[in-house]
């Protein structure tokens, strides 16, 4: 689920790139659709081939969030992402540099002692070996950034940002878990907008992460999604919310609502799957994200419901973040605004995991 | 404190009493400086635009890595990006295009254009980032958009969304205007486009014209660039900003430095007149000074009377010099902008940058040489006998002791001896010294010299003429000519400037003439647009070109950059059909040149321009290496040939040995004879029928050989300013100087006209003083002119520019300026006596101080 | 020979110089006019050369009004009939003794040899060709007075020709004016402020502002 678009406040060059990005030209979006795969009902995702890339489709990210613990107890959340991009180049343009995909990376770092998100990015077009998303396994590099799958099934990434880097394994514990059905995720009324989505819960990681001038060894874990598409949103919807949630006894849950211009539910998905491995599907209506409080960013004056209930039929959970300035600014260099952050999971005002929330769409009243 | 209101009594007598020549003092001394501090600001603001704009286009690297040879293959560029200490990297492909079709008509229809990364260059150059259109983001990665730059769109007419053309090779493209380059420097002509789109349309793939590199910050850059430059190996050349500013102001140097010397001789020029006045004034007011002196002055205090007014002069002169000088030059970037320097500093538009120091620096050299001017009398002065110097008649001794001809012969032998020494930094500066030394030896010797001349004059005169007028005007300059010097340093100073420049123009413009007769032998000459490092011609259009009727003769020349040096501009170098038993029949050899015949067998025959031989140190006969394709090869110096137009250096070699040592057989230019029967119409209608006809540039030599002086008369157009403002200077000087005698000789007059002499006999004699004089300035300034043309013909332009010409003598211009001179001289010395003349004067026999 | 008539002239500050002049100058005659400082000499000269007009009344010189010529004829007319010796000497230092002297005759036309016949009168035979800052005092006052008779003038005016220098030479330069005047057939007039020097003329007149009188006769004490 990753549209992109330029900036257009003339000072800048990048993609803006977010998730569930409301504001796709829909006429570009017609003009460039037909030269490109499009995301089926009858399609049975295979492995290993589907761990790689999918180069005949638009857009493709392998999405890592996480918690950390270090040696002396700190807790850490963590966030990688990896986005490939097609640009619709003339395929017979014999270049090297020509603009065949596009890899951009994010990656963040949320320390409560530091009160706010750190993070980083970068992006190239493929080419030259120094960047690449490569079919057959998830092997994505951008410089000397990397994420890549071992045959073991082990995931190895390494980030370094200005700021901060991290250098992690990712295990799986648990099988992966196909997200709709059978690895076809509808993200709106309409059929067409979909996407091949699977998810790792529960995976153990360790390694070491470079912050504030130290170099700590740390353990934690994670939930990787990785999903592919060429044509993701309705044209009504505004934003987003998701949360991918590691539970404490080894069950997860992902949940997602699109929000249309006039901030109601326009779609919503969850999928929920125990320990013993036992899954349970959600349907939109059944699906529920309730704001309990609202935090507004000093920084660009967002206002975002950091704190959610949300309700899959039944189950209420409660979403406290792990605390409140985790938004994203990246207008300066891509244009994007979101909040991307550490939450800690609470069902029956009982502990009951740890998850990420992200929020988008929220970013408002830029043009004060 | 009382002394201070004596000084400040002294100053205001001063000022109401000579208001008009304080005036000219003041003229003089903010002409000389506006001059200066106009071309100084002109020169630099174009520099400066020009390296800013070069800077914009490499952003903020650290490092950058060139191929000598121009372009060089991408695949270094991986092995930079992952160079350990490298931060960020950039690769970038910079080249010209035509721009076709309905842009033709223009001079120059080259468009600057640097195919990059948008993703890699956002860290290092942001500037270049094109802005696309709403909803259009892709455009920045599109193969058929195109960013202009504001200057740009204007330059071709074009709007977002319009379509632009360009010839490449034989074939024409269009691209989409996406968007503008809002960041780009102002008035710089440049298009930015995605690099693989760029390989592929414009046909460079697989190149790369340099990579940009940022270095983590713990790299010494020194050692990094000696490290990569070693494992790169020769093919390449590692630089940084620093570099590339160095072989920037190198491009231009030469012009710059001339130029700035120029000013300072103007600057120089003002100084005489200012030096006049001050000294004609010491000298009326000797004795007042000598008076001041007897009543208790010290030395010291009079010197300091005289020179706080020096100071005071100099002060407001130079600080009106240097508003003017502002003005001029910001008026002249204004009207000339587009022309200025234009083939120095293509598609840039300067804007002037107001430097304090330097503006300090242009005011202390006007006050520096005001202040001079007022020292030098006014130690003679205080250290006169005071009695004689009460007595009448006096006067003309004062310049005794500033003037004698023994160091006037030291100025003009040393200045002699200087322009026998070779270059100073690759510039002439030895040379202007030399100008200098004869231009201030000429001025010393003048006394002298008018003493002999005026003797003679008069023996002759009072032989055969009753005219009084006549008689005394020649027994004033024969008798007192040191004053009569002091009048004319101004008029000598730049009437041999006018000469000299007048003369150099002259022989330039007539060399440059008879080299493009040489070099542009044939009817017509057609190129194509290069494409990539292809030339446009390839073997099929090369013989379809050959089969046309109509025409005589056909070579082809193949044509490319390279670089020797990487400090150094790039060389051109040509491939192109020499006669083989007699290279002058093709070439403007100078005579030094050897017949093929007297080189080895098997060697290469290569012929340098003048400017390799300076640059380069090549001579006849010696074995050099020349990188072409990806080899370096020996060569072998076959003679010497004159260029005017690259003096940075070229390089001509036979197309047949380039072919056979590169393979390369395609060409870029067509040189074509026309037929007996044939006419130009016929010849061009033969071109317009060849299938790839639309993107041809075809260009008769006639009109190459006018737009070539076109360019020349350009760029010299400083120089006519310079002739202009000299020719004022040395009418100021007359102006100053005549009015300052008046009143001197105020007493002179009235006696004259106790005994009879009419107003209008006394308005003729200064009228003929004035005209004499000129004459004899002229004269002289002729003589000194012409020996300065020399030094700047034969000395300071092949040492600046690497090229010789022939010496040629604009006798009617100089004959007219003589004319302008002497008529204006005499007049502004007949206007100068209208005040002397009027009744009040005539009681000045009577007057006393 | 020279005849002022009713002359008067005020400045423009009001301040009357000369009120109602009136005399007679016989041809021949060496007149001294004596007066106390600011009582008008150097106006009366200055009227009489014809370089300043009179408010009213007229000079004639040989029965000519100068007063009434413009200042090209009255420069002819000087040129012709005056000669001067000034206070201050002024022979023009870039031209020989001999030129200077010249001067005169080449403005009048004649020929230049008696030149060398003046300043040999004047006792300067063999220096024509020297400079003037080669002279003393007295020798440029020679020159002077060679210059102011050299073209036979009808008229010579002296204005205080002996101011710059001392008694002894001033006595011979008083004598030689007088012996030259007289040798030429010249009338003249001799403006000082000395007693001893008025003594060299014929009589002395008086200048006051009630107009010229005839001076007591005073002999040397």
């Amino acid at each position: 689920m990753i549209p992109l678009f330029f900036n257009q406040n003339g000072v800048s060059w990048l993609f803006l790139l977010i998730i569930l990005w409301p504001s796709i030209s829909v006429s570009q979006e017609a003009v460039q659709g037909n030269r490109f795969a499009k995301v089926s009902t009858g399609y049975t995702l295979v492995f290993p081939r589907d761990y790689g890339a999918h180069p005949d489709f638009r857009i493709e990210w392998w999405y890592v969030t996480g918690w950390l613990e270090t040696d002396d107890k700190k807790t850490l959340g963590f966030q990688v992402t990896f986005f490939r991009s097609s640009t619709g180049h003339h395929p017979e343009n014999p270049s090297q540099f020509a603009p065949k995909q596009l890899i951009i990376a994010h990656a963040a770092l949320s320390d409560p002692s530091v009160g706010r998100l750190i993070y980083g990015e970068k992006s190239a077009r493929t080419g030259f070996d120094l960047a690449y998303a490569k079919e057959g396994d998830t092997n994505v590099k951008l410089d000397d950034w990397y994420f890549v799958r071992d045959a073991d099934g082990h995931y190895q990434t390494k980030i370094n940002a200005e700021k901060f880097g991290m250098q992690l394994s990712l295990i799986p514990t648990q099988k992966m878990i196909l997200q709709g059905e059978h690895g076809f995720s509808r993200k709106g009324p309409n059929v067409e907008q979909a996407s091949y989505y699977y998810s790792e819960p529960h995976l153990k990681v360790a390694g070491t992460i470079k912050h504030q001038g130290k170099t700590l060894a740390v353990n934690g874990h994670a939930w990787l999604d990785h999903e592919w598409s060429s044509e993701l949103l309705d044209s009504r919807a505004d934003g987003w919310d998701w949360v991918s949630m590691n539970l404490f006894d080894g069950s997860s849950l992902m949940a997602f609502q699109i929000r249309g211009k006039d901030g109601a539910k326009l779609w919503a998905y969850a999928k929920f799957r125990n320990a013993a491995g036992e899954v349970r599907f959600f349907d939109p209506e059944q699906i529920e994200f309730i704001p309990e409080r609202v935090w507004q960013s000093p920084h660009t004056n967002a206002v975002y419901p950091v704190e959610m209930r949300i309700r899959t039929g039944e189950i209420e959970w409660r979403l406290i973040p792990f605390f409140d300035d985790q938004e994203l600014d990246s207008r300066r260099t891509t244009g994007a605004v979101y909040w991307e952050g550490a939450v800690r999971i609470f069902k029956e005002h009982q502990p009951a995991g740890q998850g990420y929330l992200e929020l988008t769409g929220y970013e408002s009243a830029l043009d004060l | 404190m009382k002394m201070v209101r004596l000084f400040c009594w002294l100053l205001q007598g001063e000022w109401r009493a000579r208001f008009v020549q304080i005036i000219v003092a003041v003229i003089a001394i903010a002409m000389g400086v506006a001059l200066g501090f106009s071309i100084h600001l002109i020169n630099t603001a174009a520099l400066n635009e020009f390296s800013a704009a070069n800077k914009s286009l490499s952003g903020q690297s650290d490092v950058q890595v060139y191929g000598k040879q121009g372009f060089f293959d991408e695949t270094v560029y991986p092995k930079l990006a992952q160079y350990e200490g490298v931060k960020l990297v950039n690769p970038v492909l910079e080249f010209t295009a035509t721009v076709s079709a309905e842009f033709e008509n223009r001079d120059d229809h080259k468009l600057k254009i640097l195919g990059i990364d948008v993703l890699r260059a956002a860290d290092i150059s942001p500037d270049l980032l094109g802005v696309p259109g709403e909803g259009r983001s892709m455009d920045s990665f599109a193969d058929d958009a195109i960013f202009l730059s504001p200057a740009a769109m204007e330059w071709l007419g074009l709007e977002q969304g319009d379509m632009l053309y360009f010839n490449v090779g034989l074939e024409t493209i269009a691209l989409r205007v996406a968007g503008g380059l809002t960041r780009a420097h102002a008035g710089q002509r440049i298009a930015v486009m995605d690099i693989g789109a760029a390989q592929w349309r414009f046909q460079y793939l697989g190149l790369l014209s340099r990579i940009e590199l940022k270095l983590e910050s713990n790299i010494h850059h020194e050692a990094f660039k000696v490290k990569l430059g070693n494992e790169l190996g020769e093919q390449f050349y590692v630089s940084e900003i620093a570099d590339q500013e160095v072989r920037i102001a190198n491009m231009s140097r030469a012009y710059r430095v001339n130029l700035n010397m120029l000013a300072l001789v103007a600057l120089f020029t003002g100084s005489f007149l200012v030096f006049s006045t001050q000294a004609l004034s010491v000298i009326r007011r000797r004795r007042q000074f000598t008076l001041l002196r007897v009543l208790g002055y010290t030395r010291r205090q009079l010197l300091l009377q005289i020179l706080t007014e020096g100071f005071v002069l100099g002060t407001i002169g130079a600080l009106f010099g240097l508003a003017i000088g502002y003005g001029c030059a910001v008026l002249a970037i204004n009207l000339l902008s587009g022309d200025w320097g234009s083939y120095i500093f293509p598609g840039i538009q300067p804007s002037i940058f107001f430097s304090l120091q330097n503006a300090a620096l242009f005011f202390m050299i006007g006050l520096g040489v005001t202040v001079l001017g007022a020292t030098l009398p006014a130690r003679e002065v205080v250290s006169a006998n005071q009695a004689s110097a009460l007595k009448s008649g006096g006067e003309d001794s004062t310049m005794n002791r500033v003037q004698r001809s023994r160091s006037a012969w030291v100025c003009l032998f040393s200045g002699v001896l200087l322009t026998q020494l070779p270059p100073v930094y690759e510039l002439p500066v030895l040379g202007y010294m030399a100008i200098a030394l004869l231009l201030i030896g000429g001025i010393a010797l003048m006394p002298g010299l008018a003493k002999l001349v005026f003797s003679f004059l008069q023996k002759y005169v009072s032989r055969y003429s009753k005219n009084v007028i006549i008689l005394m005007t020649v027994a004033r300059q024969a008798n007192a000519p040191n004053q009569a010097s002091i009048a004319l340093s101004g008029v000598l100073a730049s009437f041999s400037l006018i000469v000299a420049m007048a003369i150099m123009v002259l022989s330039f413009r007539v060399s440059v003439d008879q080299w493009l007769d040489h070099v542009l032998p044939a009817d017509l000459y057609v190129r194509v647009a290069d494409s990539g490092v292809q030339g446009g011609f390839q073997k099929e259009e090369q013989n379809a070109i050959n089969s046309l009727p109509g025409f005589s003769r056909t070579d082809f020349f193949r044509v490319q950059q390279l670089t020797l040096n990487p400090d150094r501009p790039e060389i051109t170098l040509i491939a192109r059909p020499i006669d083989a038993v007699e290279p002058g029949n093709t070439l403007p050899l100078t005579d030094d040149a050897r017949g093929l015949d007297q080189l080895p067998k098997g060697a290469i025959p290569l012929w340098v321009s003048e400017a390799m031989v300076d640059l380069y140190g090549y001579a006849v006969g010696e074995k050099v290496m020349i990188p072409m394709g990806n080899m370096w090869y020996e060569f072998q110096v076959a003679g010497v040939w004159r260029d005017y137009g690259r003096q940075f250096g070229a390089v001509q070699m036979q197309l047949s040995d380039y072919q056979t040592l590169t393979s390369d057989f395609s060409i870029n230019s067509v040189a074509l004879w026309l037929d007996t029967e044939t006419t130009m119409t016929e010849a061009l209608v033969a071109l317009q029928q060849l299938p790839f006809s639309n993107v041809l540039e075809i260009t008769q030599s006639q009109h190459m050989r006018e737009s070539s002086l076109a360019i020349f008369d350009r760029s010299f157009a400083i120089t006519y300013v310079l002739e202009v403002v000299a020719v004022i200077i040395g009418l100021l000087g007359v102006a100053a100087s005549f009015s300052a005698q008046m009143l001197a000789r105020v007493k002179e007059f009235s006696m004259l006209r106790h005994i009879g002499v009419t107003q209008s006999q006394i308005k003729r004699m200064l009228a003929a003083e004035g005209c004499f004089l000129t004459a004899f300035g002229v004269v002289l300034g002729f003589v000194l002119g012409l020996g300065i043309s020399l030094i700047l013909i034969f000395i300071v332009n092949p040492q600046s520019f690497h090229w010789t010409m022939q010496l040629y003598m604009p006798w009617n211009w100089l004959l007219l300026i003589s004319g302008v001179m002497l008529v204006s001289a005499s007049l502004t010395a007949w206007l100068s006596g209208r005040n002397v003349v009027s009744d009040g004067v005539i009681r000045a026999v009577r007057e006393d101080w | 020979m020279l005849e002022l008539h009713h002359l008067h002239k005020s400045y423009a500050a009001g301040h009357q110089v000369l009120s109602d002049i009136s005399y007679c100058l016989k041809s021949g005659e060496y007149v001294a006019i004596m007066g106390d400082s600011g009582v008008g000499k150097s106006t009366l000269l200055n009227l009489i050369a014809g370089l300043d007009v009179p408010d009213s009344g007229e000079v004639l010189i040989d029965g000519t009004v100068i007063s009434a010529l413009n200042d090209e004829e009255a420069t002819l007319l000087r040129r012709k009939e005056l000669g001067f010796i000034f206070q201050e000497f002024h022979v023009l230092s870039h031209l020989t003794l001999n030129q200077n002297v010249a001067l005169p005759l080449l403005l009048n036309d004649l020929p230049v040899d008696r030149a060398e016949v003046l300043l040999a009168e004047v006792g300067l035979q063999g220096r024509e060709n020297d400079f003037p800052r080669q002279l003393s005092g007295g020798e440029l006052q020679r020159v002077a007075i060679a210059r102011a008779l050299v073209h036979r003038p009808k008229l010579v005016l002296a204005d205080e020709p002996t101011g710059n220098l001392d008694p002894d030479t001033a006595n011979e330069i008083l004598q030689l004016i007088r012996r030259e005047i007289k040798k030429n057939g010249a009338s003249g007039i001799l403006v000082t402020h000395s007693r001893v020097a008025a003594s060299t003329a014929d009589y002395v007149l008086t200048l006051t502002k009630h107009g010229l009188q005839p001076a007591e006769i005073i002999t040397d004490p």
